[in-house]
């Protein structure tokens, strides 16, 4: 059964990292992932069930993974040789669909008691994520023992790790429902208050799922609701987007902070200079969501988040050089979000972070945002395709296994709906993944 | 990196040990005998006539008057002159004939000029600035300036104390005058015109503006029997607001008037602020700024 | 030779191409058969003595004021105001007018002993003079004689402690206005005249108001109702500022003015080919035409602009009259008349005209789209006495490259004007209820405006609302050969030539309308009979 299985191999390692430093995505041939024969995981224990997927998603992640960028942190918290693939719809050997929650917590890793963080349904927090009878991996698709989405192999999940799709939902809104969720956990970690400001930085899945989640989540009373939600993003579908779940504007990245400004009636640092109209400003937003992790983005929410507000990471940054300064003197409260588990809400519910998701997916008819899916035999073609996705006018690239393997050579099928067919055909929706690392979804 | 430390770098001083006063004196002083040795002389001269000279031409075309008054001069001579701008030294000093030009000193504020090593060494040679003390009366500065005359050397004073703030001059203090009756030596008055239109004091500008000046010789004084230094004070002021007339109007009306005793002061009129600079002479006529080509 | 009037001219089959300014270009275009151009008047012969003719203008003033010199006394509060860097288009070559009249006020203040004297840039809501501009409009010596002490101010209508507030008029028209001029003894403001909308009360009652003043005519209430404002008696604008003005007199404020007209001289001696009629064009106007139309094709246009606003004008002084404000204007408009009014025949069905690089708001600046539209529909549509030349329902054709672009230090609210304001509506009144508040009032702004080389934070929706009355009369605008984006923004339709103009156009106006051109800068005035 073929797999994409990602190796360490120095050797390819540096290929799939020069190459793509002409742009994301490019060195996904000669880089370290490689499509091999391999055999289903065994069950590593009772609880444990097979999953074959159906469509598993390209994540920010993993693109940042396969190009070679994602921070050293990480080597000690997977294990090689894995099958990447966190974003995975599937079916279970038992039949029915499900969404796979790929934290390996310690319920999953065996561990009995389970870590406060654990105890308390906060998976994302687990302090034993490297150890139990597991290899060490923080989700399935890092774990050499799990497997992962991106095979007809399949994989195998613990049954904690499952949640079953309703039959409403399409394979497409499935297989969104994971990055949804992080973008869900972002923002209960903003703690947003009623009438705030909030910005967002990017408007790949994550930018998108965040604006969603704000205000699906605070239309329904679960976060206090802000006053304005504005999106910086770079292309053109991606502001029409933004714009129709909910954005109060979706603007030109350069202009956000001007926008930011004149909402917050703040001043600038910077007196305005050609090219660079406002500098850092003196108030700004009240919570800022960083979608897209890079030097400059951190450096450009630090510069339009007011003293005291909050900068989310939304995207997962990598070794980036910024400067703290002004976090030091505006008392920035930098915020991590990563992951999911349990959220406790304004409402005073405690509610898994995976049932709002699939609330939001169905709301907004998320399955939309898919917009090409690829065999993994085109594996190369599937990753330069996710690298650009902004630039060639993508959201979410998926590869799609539905087909046993057997539909070698099929051209990608972009338009293939087979359970909603009622949602528009749009061509093209962007992540900003082609400038920078994405999100860990 | 770590720093290499002691003995690759130099040693701290310990604390309980005394340090000794630095050896390197700057303001008044300053030990400035080396700029006056034949080689920094000769190397003075070329930089003056070469590079100063030219360069004080371009940004101040110089029309120079009454330099027939110093050909009956002696050197040692004093030369007097009102103050507006850092151009008027190094235009006094290449308008110069040349037989004071390469042995005259400069009498230059302590505290602007000297009060950093660099530029006392800068002003030394490049001008042969001496440090004079213009907050107090300094005896060593005016025995060094004595002594100066004393073997040779002509020494140009602005008795003003510094650069007028807005365009016309301040009182003239006594130090010319005392310097003259005590070596001797003759006074020339100098009057210089229009280098605030090339360099203002203050303003923010660093950079000259083009613009014309004229430079006026007068007779030289030499104090009368029993003239005190206040009032030859008083007459060389008189004798450099008489050159600042002939400049403004012409040579005969300039000596009617000083002889009725009404040669307009160097000072300016009594009263407020703007009709004191309304009362300036107008900037000259800039070239025209024309950037097309006539076709 | 006398200076020739104006000239109405039907196209016919032996017309050459005209002329079209477009932005910092200009092309030759062909239009259509029994079209109409309209020239300006060709400039008046200058005063021989400019000099003399202000003294004699301050000594013998129009109205109820002695002349100047009686009127100055030692011991008194002098304030000397003078209009910005918004007149005269282009920037004059020196020696500006004002710095001419200045001087002979200022010569007659200091003999008659005046020591307590300051000079007050008439900014209003426009941004600060740079030191350039201020020693080109004053002269090195009144800059040297005043700046130094801090005599040399620029009004600032944000400043609680320079502004007085005098009452209202009856219509409830606050009027509050710069302290320091209305608590002297004598204010003289000395005004360039370039169009007949400038000067009267105006000069004071607008150029040394407030926000909280100036917001009673620059609303698109009164825009639409001043039909149009080169025209005083029709113009709503004028109105309020005459209340204002007559309540400021009644207040006790003596206002000595001076007003002085220029002729429309507007190009160097090399661009003669600019101001001159086309089939009169000599080999030289035509050597020069190609020789610069073929250099401005290669050259980038950002090098282009800073040529074209190295240009300084050979405007002349005219005229010049002091006095009392109301009969120094009237004496004024007529002069203006006489410089600038060409007579025409009854209105068209489509207006066309080509926009040059500068309007009064982009001086040493960048002409933004707003500018563009400011200057097409606020300034040149209004150029007429009576009728506008376009009929109600009209085109109107704009020739101008419209870049989205803007200076960020001058024109800052403009970005977000265009950005977050026009993106949602471009009706100057829904414009005015929903956002003018909060610009007027945007910190950001009121810093840049006080201490930077900004526009106030407002200023952009003024420029909207000079538009007004042109958006609410005309059919349809369109720009040819602007960015599209930036053209459909303001709500205006691109095209990429006149011929798709026309063709375009004739989805509002039929299949064979009338068309004017307006040849224009050199400025005209347009009484449509």
């Amino acid at each position: 059964m073929k797999s994409l299985v990602f190796e360490r191999n120095l050797p390819r390692f540096a290929a799939s990292r020069l190459a793509s430093t002409f742009g994301s995505g490019r060195g996904a041939g000669i880089g370290p992932l490689r499509l091999l024969e391999t055999e289903p995981p065994d069950l590593p224990g009772p609880g444990w069930a097979r999953v074959t997927p159906l469509l598993s998603g390209i994540c920010g992640s993993d693109l940042a993974t396969l190009d070679g960028r994602s921070s050293r942190y990480f080597e000690h918290i997977v294990s090689f040789p894995f099958v990447p693939g966190h974003e995975v719809v599937g079916v279970l050997e038992a039949g029915g669909r499900v969404v796979l929650e790929p934290v390996l917590g310690c319920v999953a890793r065996g561990i009995d008691p389970p870590c406060v963080a654990c105890a308390g349904g906060m998976l994302g927090g687990c302090e034993r994520i490297a150890f139990g009878h597991l290899k060490p991996g923080l989700q399935t698709g890092y774990c050499a023992d799990t497997g992962g989405g991106w095979s007809h192999a399949g994989l195998v999940a613990h049954e904690s790790q499952l949640h079953p799709v309703p039959d409403a939902f399409g394979d497409e809104d499935a297989v969104v429902v994971e990055p949804v969720a992080c973008a869900v956990h972002a923002v209960c970690a903003a703690a947003l208050h009623d009438g705030e400001t909030v910005a967002v930085l990017g408007a790949g899945t994550l930018g998108l799922a965040v604006v969603a989640a704000v205000s699906a989540l605070s239309a329904t009373g679960r976060v206090e609701a802000p006053d304005a939600l504005l999106v910086g993003a770079r292309y053109a579908h991606q502001r029409h987007l933004a714009a129709e779940l909910g954005a109060t504007a979706s603007l030109d990245p350069e202009q956000l902070a001007r926008a930011v400004r004149r909402r917050s009636s703040s001043l600038s640092l910077v007196g305005p200079r050609p090219g660079r109209p406002t500098g850092p400003l003196t108030g700004g937003a009240d919570v800022v969501f960083d979608c897209v992790g890079s030097a400059d983005s951190l450096a450009q929410s630090l510069d339009m988040v007011r003293p005291r507000g909050r900068v989310v990471l939304v995207g997962m940054p990598g070794r980036v050089h910024v400067d703290l300064a002004p976090l030091w003197q505006r008392e920035v409260r930098l915020v991590g979000a990563y992951a999911y588990g349990t959220e406790p809400l304004a409402s005073g519910e405690r509610v898994r972070t995976f049932d709002l998701a699939f609330e939001i997916v169905a709301a907004h008819g998320f399955g939309r945002l898919v917009s090409a899916t690829y065999p993994i035999e085109r594996f190369e073609e599937a990753v330069q395709h996710a690298g650009a996705a902004g630039r060639r006018g993508a959201v979410k690239v998926a590869f799609d296994l539905r087909h046993g393997g057997t539909r070698h050579g099929d051209a990608p099928s972009a338009s293939t709906r087979p359970t909603r067919p009622a949602h528009p055909t749009r061509p093209a929706r962007p992540t900003i993944a082609g400038t920078s690392t994405g999100g860990t979804s | 990196m770590k720093p290499a430390g002691f003995p690759f770098s130099k040693p701290t001083w310990p604390t309980g040990v005394p340090r000794p006063a630095p050896d390197r004196r700057v303001g008044v002083d300053y030990d400035h005998e080396w700029s006056r040795r034949y080689p920094v002389r000769l190397a003075r001269a070329v930089v003056l006539d070469n590079v100063t000279r030219p360069a004080a031409r371009i940004v101040a075309p110089t029309t120079v008057r009454g330099t027939e008054h110093l050909r009956h001069v002696a050197p040692p001579a004093i030369f007097a002159a009102n103050h507006a701008s850092h151009l008027d030294t190094p235009l006094l000093l290449t308008t110069l004939p040349v037989r004071f030009r390469h042995r005259t000193v400069v009498a230059a504020a302590a505290d602007h000029f000297f009060d950093r090593h660099w530029k006392a060494v800068l002003w030394s040679f490049g001008v042969a600035a001496i440090p004079i003390e213009r907050a107090r009366v300094n005896r060593r500065s005016a025995d060094v300036a004595a002594a100066l005359l004393e073997e040779g050397w002509n020494l140009i004073v602005y008795p003003e104390g510094g650069r007028s703030p807005d365009g016309w001059a301040q009182p003239f203090r006594g130090g010319a005058a005392y310097l003259a009756r005590r070596s001797g030596r003759p006074v020339v008055p100098v009057h210089v015109n229009g280098t605030r239109h090339v360099l203002p004091k203050g303003g923010g500008r660093r950079l000259p503006r083009r613009s014309p000046v004229s430079v006026v010789f007068g007779p030289p004084l030499t104090p009368d029997e029993g003239e005190d230094a206040r009032r030859f004070g008083a007459r060389i002021e008189t004798a450099v607001a008489v050159l600042a007339d002939e400049v403004s109007s012409d040579w005969w009306q300039a000596r009617t008037r000083a002889a009725r005793g009404d040669t307009p002061s160097l000072r300016g009129p009594d009263v407020a602020g703007w009709r004191r600079s309304w009362a300036l002479d107008p900037r000259p006529e800039a070239p025209g700024r024309d950037p097309w080509p006539r076709v | 030779m006398t200076p020739r009037p104006g000239l109405v001219l039907e196209v016919d089959r032996s017309t050459p191409p005209t002329l079209f300014w477009h932005g910092e270009r200009f092309v030759l275009e062909r239009l259509p058969e029994g079209s109409r151009i309209v020239y300006a008047p060709e400039p008046l012969a200058p005063l021989e003595d400019p000099v003399a003719a202000i003294r004699r203008a301050l000594l013998h003033p129009h109205g109820d004021r002695e002349p100047l010199p009686a009127l100055l006394r030692a011991g008194m509060r002098l304030t000397i105001c003078f209009d910005d860097v918004s007149l005269p288009l282009p920037p004059m070559q020196s020696p500006d007018v004002r710095q001419l009249v200045i001087e002979q006020v200022l010569d007659m203040a200091a003999e008659a002993g005046v020591d307590d004297v300051v000079l007050v840039a008439a900014l209003a809501l426009h941004r600060r003079m740079t030191e350039a501009e201020l020693r080109h409009a004053l002269g090195d010596r009144v800059y040297d004689a005043f700046a130094p002490h801090g005599l040399l101010t620029q009004h600032d209508a944000e400043d609680p402690t320079n502004l007085i507030h005098l009452g209202s008029t009856e219509k409830g028209e606050d009027v509050e206005i710069n302290k320091r001029a209305a608590t002297s003894d004598l204010l003289v403001y000395v005004n360039i005249n370039l169009v007949a909308m400038d000067g009267g009360h105006k000069s004071v009652a607008t150029g040394l108001a407030s926000y909280r003043s100036l917001r009673h005519h620059h609303n698109p209430k009164t825009m639409v109702h001043s039909r149009s404002f080169m025209d005083a008696p029709s113009s709503e604008l004028h109105s309020s500022n005459w209340r204002m003005g007559r309540l400021i007199a009644d207040c006790g404020v003596r206002i000595f003015q001076i007003e002085t007209t220029l002729n429309t001289d507007t190009f160097p001696s090399q661009f003669g080919f600019l101001q001159r009629r086309e089939w009169e064009w000599g080999l030289r106007d035509r050597a020069t035409y190609v020789a610069t139309a073929a250099a401005l094709d290669r050259t980038p246009p950002r090098v282009a602009r800073q040529i074209f606003h190295s240009i300084r004008a050979p405007h002349a002084l005219v005229s010049v009259q002091a006095g009392e404000v109301e009969a120094v204007h009237a004496v004024t408009t007529a002069n203006i008349w006489k410089q600038q009014g060409v007579e025409v025949e009854g209105q068209t069905d489509i207006l066309t005209m080509g926009l040059p690089y500068i309007c009064p708001y982009n001086v040493n600046s960048i002409m933004n789209p707003i500018l563009v539209a400011c200057l097409g529909l606020g300034y040149f549509f209004n150029l007429y006495r009576g009728r506008p030349l376009v009929r109600k329902g009209g085109v109107v054709i704009l020739r101008h490259p419209t870049p989205w672009e803007f200076h960020p230090g001058h024109h800052p609210s403009y970005i977000d004007f265009f950005e977050e304001v026009l993106s949602d509506t471009t009706d100057p009144v829904e414009i005015s209820k929903t956002y003018e508040e909060s610009f007027a009032t945007d910190p950001w702004y009121v810093h840049l405006y006080r201490t930077g080389n900004a526009y106030h934070g407002v200023h952009p929706f003024y420029m909207w609302y000079w538009c007004a009355h042109a958006l609410d009369h005309l059919g349809r605008v369109i720009v040819v050969g602007g960015d599209p984006a930036a053209v459909r923004r303001m709500g205006f339709s691109p095209a990429t030539s006149l011929d798709d103009a026309l063709e375009i156009a004739s989805d509002v106006v039929g299949r064979s309308p009338s068309l004017t051109h307006v040849h224009t800068p050199p400025l005209l005035m347009a009484d449509v009979r």
